[in-house]
């Protein structure tokens, strides 16, 4: 690494989080937070420490139950012996900046076990309701010795699915009386869910929306080798039907790991991480050598006012580059 | 360059029943800019530290009104020393006497509101409290 290695990240601190020091775990987490200049040096260092734990997306609207799901499935998964580590992501307000995190009220049960760790985020200036750090408190987490990575995040229509790019498998939790969500995720739902959990079955109106989503994934059903997504329901509060939607989680991993779905799912991971770092790179570099900043600010300001097309300014642009490439080669 | 929030860790711990004042306070917390766990209603000092551990805290806040203010803050108190997060701010508010304060405040514990104090008042002590403390560690 050509970076100097940060004041910040002394070396005691990284042998605490080896010998297992939960204030250095939640302290790394909080630098990737904080620290976006400091990501490379911890992650890097974080990498080889990372043994590949299961990353699981539960994802749903407000209120639908997700993190009285998420304490239900950590107490079936302690059970059959997982360590877990639960990220819960809440929204930034846009107005004050603040967050109210209010996740851990449903997650009492595992207070003082030493194979959970729960961490809210909030969602800070990151889309789709996924906070930026989240994939990095992920590998924090999973260098940390924990087997799974719940990561509960609000989501309602395609736009919030930003989830689906973090995590290995998805849940997607519904409730009864959520069929217009339904409605509005239609073409999407069968991408936005591996598996499909209909929350509050005490409630009256489950039929309901297991048929709706039945009736959706028959649409697919003429496609060659199709297999619906697993449907299940459940009272999360009671725990009813939770050893259910455990098994049936254990049994979607098995399979994707069979199929080679989880590796993949890690190398568009890692092929993403390359691309982001690269652009960011290019575009600073871009900015540096030309000075552009100023000038993109006054022409963007000159076309708003005129209303005129920025395409023959960005044609403009990618010659000058193409002309730097050029006089690269010359040199 | 630090995008850093003040983080607060809010509990009402004891047995006495209702939430509205400290979620009052909760979402004050929140409109001044900080990121605020909610713990909810019934916690024992064990899980408020444990939870200030996890979240990496900047501060927790109690609300008691039980009138066992004492235990309560003492433990927490102890709790957070014995963890290893004593840098902490522990502040919080109830009905709570005079020589009660004085007591909690030589342990080490901050500012204590009464149950008439302007909930600015509270988010500029903590803005304050967080100042001075980077002003002192120059960290995140
Ligand atoms: N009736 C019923 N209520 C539930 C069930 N699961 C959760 N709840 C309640 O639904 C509310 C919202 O739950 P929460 O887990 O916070 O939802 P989230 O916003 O999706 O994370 C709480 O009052 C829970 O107690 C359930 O299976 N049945
Ligand atoms: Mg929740």
């Amino acid at each position: 690494m050509n970076t100097q290695p940060s004041r910040v990240l002394s070396p005691e601190l990284w042998e605490q989080f080896r010998q297992g020091s939960r204030i250095a775990c939640a302290r790394l987490v909080s630098l990737l937070e904080n620290r976006p200049d400091l990501h490379p040096e911890i992650r890097h260092r974080l990498f080889p420490l990372q043994r590949g734990a299961v990353r699981i997306g539960i994802t749903g609207p407000p209120g639908v139950g997700k993190s009285t799901v998420t304490s239900a499935l950590t107490r079936q998964a302690r059970v059959a012996g997982h360590t877990l580590a639960v990220i819960a992501v809440d929204p930034t307000s846009p107005f004050s900046g603040g967050a109210f995190l209010g996740d851990r009220i449903r997650m009492q049960d595992h207070i003082g076990d030493p194979g959970v760790f729960i961490r809210s985020l909030a969602s800070r200036d990151g889309h789709g309701g996924l906070s930026p750090a989240t994939p990095y408190a992920a590998e924090v987490f999973d260098a940390f010795g924990m087997d799974w990575i719940l990561i509960e995040t609000v989501g309602v229509g395609q736009a919030e699915l930003d989830v689906l790019n973090c995590v290995d498998i998805v849940i997607l939790v519904l409730q009864p009386g959520t069929g217009d969500i339904i409605q509005a995720l239609k073409a999407g739902i069968m991408e936005a869910g591996d598996i499909f959990l209909i929350n509050k079955a005490d409630q009256p109106g489950v039929d309901m929306v297991l048929d709706s989503l039945r009736f959706i994934f028959q649409m697919d059903a003429h496609r060659p080798g199709y297999v619906p997504p697993p449907l299940l329901t459940a009272a999360a509060h009671t725990g009813t039907g939770m050893s259910e939607v455990f098994e049936t989680v254990e049994q979607v991993i098995a399979k994707f790991r069979r199929e080679g779905r989880l590796r993949e799912k890690r190398r568009q991971r890692l092929e993403q991480d390359i691309r982001e770092y690269i652009q960011q790179e290019l575009w600073h570099r871009y900015l540096q050598l030309t000075d552009a900043q100023p000038e993109i600010t006054r022409v963007a300001r000159e076309l708003t006012d005129s209303g005129r097309s920025p395409f023959p300014y960005i044609e403009q642009l990618k010659s000058r580059i193409r002309m730097e490439r050029n006089h690269d080669q010359e040199s | 360059m630090s995008g850093k929030k003040i983080k607060v860790v809010l509990a009402k711990p004891g047995l006495d029943g209702h939430d509205r004042g400290v979620k009052v306070i909760a979402r004050s917390l929140v409109e001044h800019g900080m990121e605020v766990v909610y713990l909810g209603l019934q916690q024992t000092p064990e899980a408020i530290v444990n939870a200030a551990i996890e979240e990496d805290a900047d501060v927790i806040g109690l609300s008691v009104l039980s009138g066992s203010h004492m235990t309560q803050f003492k433990r927490v108190r102890e709790l957070m020393l014995e963890h290893g997060i004593g840098d902490r701010l522990l502040t919080g508010g109830g009905i709570i006497p005079d020589k009660d304060r004085d007591r909690l405040v030589e342990l080490g514990i901050g500012r204590l509101f009464g149950p008439g104090a302007d909930i600015d008042e509270i988010a500029n002590y903590i803005k304050e409290w967080a100042e001075s403390r980077s002003a002192g560690t120059a960290e995140t």
